[in-house]
């Protein structure tokens, strides 16, 4: 998550990368008690989270992104 | 936190995972969903959403799983290309592919293939893909333009990308977490 980009980025990285078609079908707010689900976040890091940042981000840490895109015809960039 | 060190983290905090996460599964899939994914790869998802509800797949296509995990996508993939099509199911991680092959054994599946790669370079020749899959695994790579350009160049030309993946806003998390080994790996 520490190395997630933003939707903007994302989308302008697929753009270059030669997608179009380009479409976000989801976003849903993945909040600290999402994150407690998965093992990777230890209780050290979830006890941190909920000690270092605002109670109103709490429920809003990152976006869960549903895209779909289709690669572009034609040559790629390198 | 340099390259090398980010994807250390990532395959050390994966490979470690011992405990069940198939909270993950039921919240993201719908029973009727589920019910054709064994167990044990239910008992291994680390998905961030449902991607395959959105995703156009057709009978016979050739699917990238990019980062297949415990292979339930990997599995949801080859029940819906059928016996036509295939899954070619990547992960860095052998144990990972392991459990993506067990899992596809256990309920009869052919059509899915695993390998052993990393998606800053994937092993395939380009225009051989039809449909690249991925969930929960992009925001893990300190190389991001790379892996989509290698999703790029393996596609044919109008092959299609269905991803979910963690994106964040502009404001950023305090520097104690974004710094946590835990958060690079998760
Ligand atoms: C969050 S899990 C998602 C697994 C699976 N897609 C799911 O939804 O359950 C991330 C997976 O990506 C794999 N992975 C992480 N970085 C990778 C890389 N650079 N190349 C290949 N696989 C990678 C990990 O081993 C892990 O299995």
């Amino acid at each position: 998550m520490a190395g997630a980009l933003t939707e903007r980025d994302f989308v302008e990285k697929l753009e270059k990368a030669g997608f179009g078609d380009i479409k976000v079908h989801l976003r849903e707010q993945v909040s600290v008690d999402d994150l407690a689900l998965y093992p990777l976040f230890t209780d050290e890091i979830i006890e941190l989270m909920r000690t270092l940042i605002s109670s109103d981000r709490l429920e809003a840490v990152a976006t869960s992104l549903i895209v779909t895109a289709k690669r572009r015809a034609g040559h790629l960039s390198p | 936190m340099h390259s090398d060190d980010v994807k250390d983290i990532v395959r050390e905090a994966y490979g470690a995972i011992d405990s069940s996460t198939e909270a993950v599964a039921y919240k993201l899939y719908s029973p009727e969903e589920l019910a054709g994914v064994p167990r044990s790869a239910i008992e291994r998802a680390l998905d961030v959403g449902n991607h395959l509800a959105f995703a156009d797949i057709e009978r016979g296509e050739t699917i990238l799983d990019l980062g297949c995990g415990g292979g339930i996508d990997s599995i949801l993939a080859a029940q819906r290309t059928g016996p036509g099509g295939r899954v070619i199911a990547l992960d860095f991680l052998p144990e990972m592919l392991e459990r993506t092959a067990a899992a596809a054994d256990e309920v009869g599946l052919d059509n899915v293939q695993t390998l052993e790669a990393e998606m800053e370079a994937i092993p395939l020749p380009e225009a051989s893909i039809d449909h690249v899959i991925s969930n929960g695994v992009i925001n893990l790579s300190p190389r991001k333009r790379r892996v989509l350009a290698e999703c790029a160049r393996v596609l044919r030309p109008g092959g299609k990308l269905s991803v979910a993946d963690l994106t964040v806003g502009d404001e950023e998390l305090p520097p104690e977490i974004l710094t946590h080994p835990a958060t690079w790996a998760g």
